[in-house]
């Protein structure tokens, strides 16, 4: 039984690869905010699929994310609470055993976003390469079920702590930019 | 008339005998000491499907070990839990490597994901159409979490969705490499979830764990100073125990020779005592150990522990012989006829004591019975053999004056008095309060001695994984395997109310049944059949139609089969585990888990009534199991009193017969009233000491009997006996183990009750003060 509760941890983390590098534990950064631009690029379409919103998250009203357009959709998370406000206007409250990776994925963007990359170092190797103004952030998967997932997480930075884009490149070749903008750490 | 044997042939025949018993017990030898306290329960009855549901829940057990790594800087620890794994897997313990089954499990679950919608899911989208999926599709685009999941092979994260809901052994430890992580107040944890091979409770293979995790400890300081190691498992507690339980044999049995040789010394005071009884009693468990591997391939650990107490047993037939041979009036070669009767007589009454344990159904009390039966024979063997070829000369040693008050204890306490009857029923009198005060116990845990540390460092990687190990499992039974399936996810779906933060565990939660999987298909289907509204759905939330063009496109080339068991268990072994066949039908093995104890009743409930499934509690079913025996054991006792009393009526008529069989009636009354007044409970163990105590006092009237009040060396034998079994027996009152404890401490009480009754078996006299 144990193998198999291993197995589904493991197949968890295989569809979802970045909760693996994240915990429960609410990340030590001070807040973050700002507007974003979302452009998901998906193999086989003609054009990428465009979204704007705002993120934003500090210790004591936790992580909010807001797509405004094209649609309305919200996420809410603070402690074990989670919630969503979907786009017909309804609110779908998460249960307790589906927050965990929630927690995680906001726990993976907030470290990312806040410059804190010790604990990112345990699960991908780290590179920072200086720019003109600021650095770049490479992220590359250790060997494992989540390098079969994601080939690269690229955070580029005007300064630590100052995020102003990233890039999730995935192996399905579904690609991912969050262009930030306004944004106050 | 026949030529008596002579010396050499004696010695030749005792020799080959002992030799080829030991040769057998060699060749038939599998692993020498079992501390497996589980195997000592009789095989389990009933469906075939319950016993190996219950085999298979005990071998998870039995070789599951969990190894905490924990420091304050992540990396370090890393390296020192990555240290630890390598040295506990190069001392042969195995780790769980579920990497290649991953990709290959992902693979099936995306390739018949359409098939994967949970019942609401189905439901949601069958009622609400493609408007429900483009919502759906919209959400997974939008949701932080959806920002990580392919829309290629996912659209509306519902395979997301169904990974995430698989059962998770520790909720907050996540696989991180080759292990798993959290972190918990500053500090980094890192967990290695180890099996042990071989049994977990043999000898070899729990030493090969403690001895690995000793090792791995080292690895971890070595690695990083800073960090900490914690482990537990089941064969780590058996080694404990046997590590325990070898230590008080020793001690035990070192005390009890000692104890034995200082009384032998100064009552003989000649060194052929010791020779002898040494001989007899090396003689008597070599053959009694090797009876036990001749008839179990190894000897459980309570029976070598119960077996120190057979040097107690082994030597009472010695002390009848040294008795009459140094103190008695009989010429050295007329000893063995003057004690032969007596000899004989306890050994048949002992024999068919234990003879009766064979009947117990209980393998621990078989192999003590075994164990017992065999060093009798061997130690009345010696005695009969040996001992007659070898204190052939008058003894030299006079009488002295110890000698001589056993002797005047009996005839004192034959006189005619009204002390003989006042004093047995004042002492009836004060036990029967103690009878009321009497309690039972069958549970197994009281049996055993936990070391604490190891109790402390189990409770506290159970708390920090946030796992209790479950009460018992669920054995769901249907004529195949869906329908099997189906009744599992109908009990889960029962025990979601009363358990909401419990984990479920079963194979319906890896592979829906075949209905479930129809359902989502044909909700799909639904979806499908209307492709201009799911264009229009999606156009509407300002996502391009060419989305559900994408996904229509999908849907046709996609497998419109539901996943089977066979492709499952191709891709996974693992969960095969699940899976027992019968011979009619198939039973699935699950169970339910949490951060809490479960409370077994609630599991007890959710099973009753719902047809094919059963919910076993293993330890109360060991309990009950206990709790049979005892009682069978009881009777068996009771019908060997009876079978003992007519050997009794048969050789000394019934009205001698009944005043011998008084004593040991009174000494069994007495210690159950004494355990009674201390609170100690009556299981098992306590009444096999009955049946000692019973046959102790039964010998000691029998002796006395044939030897009589008005001689010298039937007292003195009776006396040594006594005192070198409160030596043996009453020694074990001392053990920590506590089933031990309370054995010792019944045949304490009961062997003191049956020498000091023992005189009332002879009738009153006016005997004449030796």
């Amino acid at each position: 039984m144990t193998r198999a509760l291993m197995l589904s941890a493991a197949l968890w983390l295989g569809v979802l690869p970045a909760a693996r590098a994240a915990d429960t534990q609410a990340p030590a950064s001070a807040g973050f905010d700002s507007k974003f631009v979302q452009t998901r690029t998906l193999p086989g379409f003609s054009a990428p699929l465009l979204s704007h919103g705002v993120m934003r998250f500090d210790k004591t009203h936790g992580f909010y994310w807001e797509i405004t357009d094209p649609y309305h959709y919200v996420f809410e998370m603070n402690g074990d609470a989670a919630k969503e406000t979907l786009p017909d206007g309804s609110v779908r409250q998460l249960k307790p055993e589906q927050t965990p990776w929630l927690a995680a994925v906001q726990h993976i963007i907030v470290n990312a976003l806040s410059g804190d990359r010790s604990d990112l170092e345990r699960y991908f190797a780290v590179a920072v390469t200086p720019l003109p103004k600021g650095e770049r952030v490479d992220l590359t998967p250790k060997p494992g079920a989540m390098a079969e997932a994601i080939v690269s997480i690229e955070v580029t930075e005007s300064a630590p702590g100052h995020p102003e884009e990233i890039q999730i490149k995935e192996t399905s070749g579904d690609r991912m930019d969050i262009r930030f903008s306004s944004a106050t750490p | 008339m026949s030529q008596p044997l002579s010396a050499a042939a004696r010695w030749a025949i005792w020799a080959v005998s002992l030799s080829l018993l030991c040769g057998a017990a060699w060749l038939r030898l599998d692993h020498p000491i079992n501390t497996d306290i589980l195997a000592m329960l009789p095989a389990e009855q009933g469906p075939e499907a319950l016993a190996a549901a219950t085999d298979r829940s005990r071998d998870a057990f039995v070789h599951q070990v969990l190894v905490l790594v924990r420091g304050d800087d992540g990396r370090a620890t890393r390296d020192a839990a990555l240290a630890a794994q390598h040295t506990l897997t190069a001392e042969g313990l195995r780790v769980d490597d579920t990497g290649a089954t991953v990709t290959q499990v992902l693979t099936l679950y995306k390739t018949h994901h359409f098939a994967l919608l949970d019942g609401d899911q189905a439901a949601r989208l069958s009622k609400g159409g493609a408007g429900a999926l483009a919502a759906d599709v919209a959400v997974s685009l939008a949701s932080p979490a959806g920002v990580l999941s392919s829309f290629d092979t996912d659209p509306g994260g519902y395979l997301a969705g169904f990974l995430d809901s698989l059962p998770r052994p520790y909720a907050d430890f996540l696989p991180d490499g080759p292990f798993m992580s959290a972190l918990r107040d500053g500090k980094r944890y890192f967990l290695l979830s180890m099996e042990s091979q071989g049994s977990g409770f043999a000898q070899d293979s729990a030493m090969q764990v403690t001895n690995a995790v000793h090792d791995a400890r080292a690895a971890v300081a070595q690695a990083c100073p800073g960090c900490g190691m914690q482990a537990t498992g089941a064969p780590l507690f058996a080694d404990a125990a046997r590590s325990e339980a070898q230590t008080e044999t020793l001690w035990l049995s070192a005390a009890s020779m000692l104890l034995i040789m200082v009384l032998i010394a100064y009552v003989f005071r000649s060194l052929a005592p010791h020779v002898l009884a040494a001989l007899q009693l090396v003689a008597s468990v070599l053959a009694a150990c090797a009876a036990v591997i001749i008839c179990f391939g190894s000897i459980q650990i309570l029976t070598l522990v119960f077996g120190t107490t057979l040097l107690g047993i082994a030597i009472d037939y010695a002390l009848l012989y040294f008795a009459e041979y140094w103190f008695g009036d009989a010429d050295p070669s007329c000893v063995m006829r003057a004690v032969r009767p007596g000899l004989y007589m306890g050994l048949l009454t002992g024999v068919a004591a234990f003879a009766f344990l064979l009947l117990a159904g209980f393998p621990a009390l078989l192999q003590i019975a075994v164990f017992s039966i065999a060093g009798l024979l061997e130690a009345a063997l010696v005695v009969v053999l040996i001992f007659p070829v070898t204190l052939t000369t008058p003894a030299q040693v006079a009488a002295h004056p110890a000698v001589g008050w056993p002797q005047r204890f009996i005839v004192a306490a034959c006189r005619p008095s009204r002390w003989r009857y006042l004093l047995p029923a004042l002492v009836l009198l004060i036990s029967v309060p103690g009878w009321l005060k009497l309690t039972t116990s069958d549970d197994v845990r009281d049996l055993q001695q936990l070391p604490p540390e190891l109790v402390q460092t189990d409770g506290d990687i159970r708390s920090i994984l946030g796992q209790i190990p479950p009460p018992g499992f669920f054995l769901v039974e249907g004529e195949d395997l869906d329908q099997a399936l189906s009744r599992e996810e109908a009990l889960f779906a029962r025990l979601q109310p009363d358990l909401p933060d419990a984990t479920t565990l079963g194979l319906s939660r890896f592979l829906p049944s075949q209905g479930e999987q129809a359902a989502s298909l044909a909700a799909w289907n639904r979806v499908f059949a209307e492709p201009a509204a799911l264009r229009t759905g999606l156009t509407h939330l300002g996502l391009p139609a060419e989305l559900a063009d994408h996904m229509q496109t999908s849907w046709r080339s996609a497998s419109h089969e539901p996943m089977t068991a066979q492709s499952l268990f191709t891709a996974a072994p693992d969960l095969k585990r699940f899976v027992i066949t019968e011979s009619k039908g198939v039973a699935l093995l699950s169970t339910v888990t949490g951060s809490k104890d479960i409370d077994a009743a609630v599991l007890a409930k959710a099973a009753a009534g719902m047809p094919g499934v059963i919910f076993e509690d293993p330890l109360a079913h060991i309990a009950a199991t206990f709790h049979r025996i005892r009682v069978r054991t009881t009777w068996l006792v009771v019908i060997g009193y009876l079978l003992i009393s007519m050997l009794l009526v048969w050789r000394y008529g019934r009205r001698e017969a009944a005043r011998m069989l008084y004593p040991p009636l009174l000494a069994m009354g007495v210690t159950l009233g004494a355990l009674g007044w201390l609170g100690a409970p009556v299981n098992i163990f306590v009444v096999v000491a009955l049946i000692l105590i019973l046959g102790l006092g039964r010998d000691y009237t029998v002796f006395l009997r044939e030897g009589g009040a008005s001689r010298r060396s039937p007292a003195l034998a009776v006396t040594l006996s006594a005192l070198t079994m409160l030596c043996s027996f009453g020694l074990l009152s001392l053990s920590q183990i506590p089933a031990l404890h309370t054995f010792g401490l019944a045949t304490l009480i009961g062997i003191l009750a049956s020498y000091l009754s023992a005189p009332l078996s002879l009738p009153p006299e006016r005997s004449k003060t030796p």
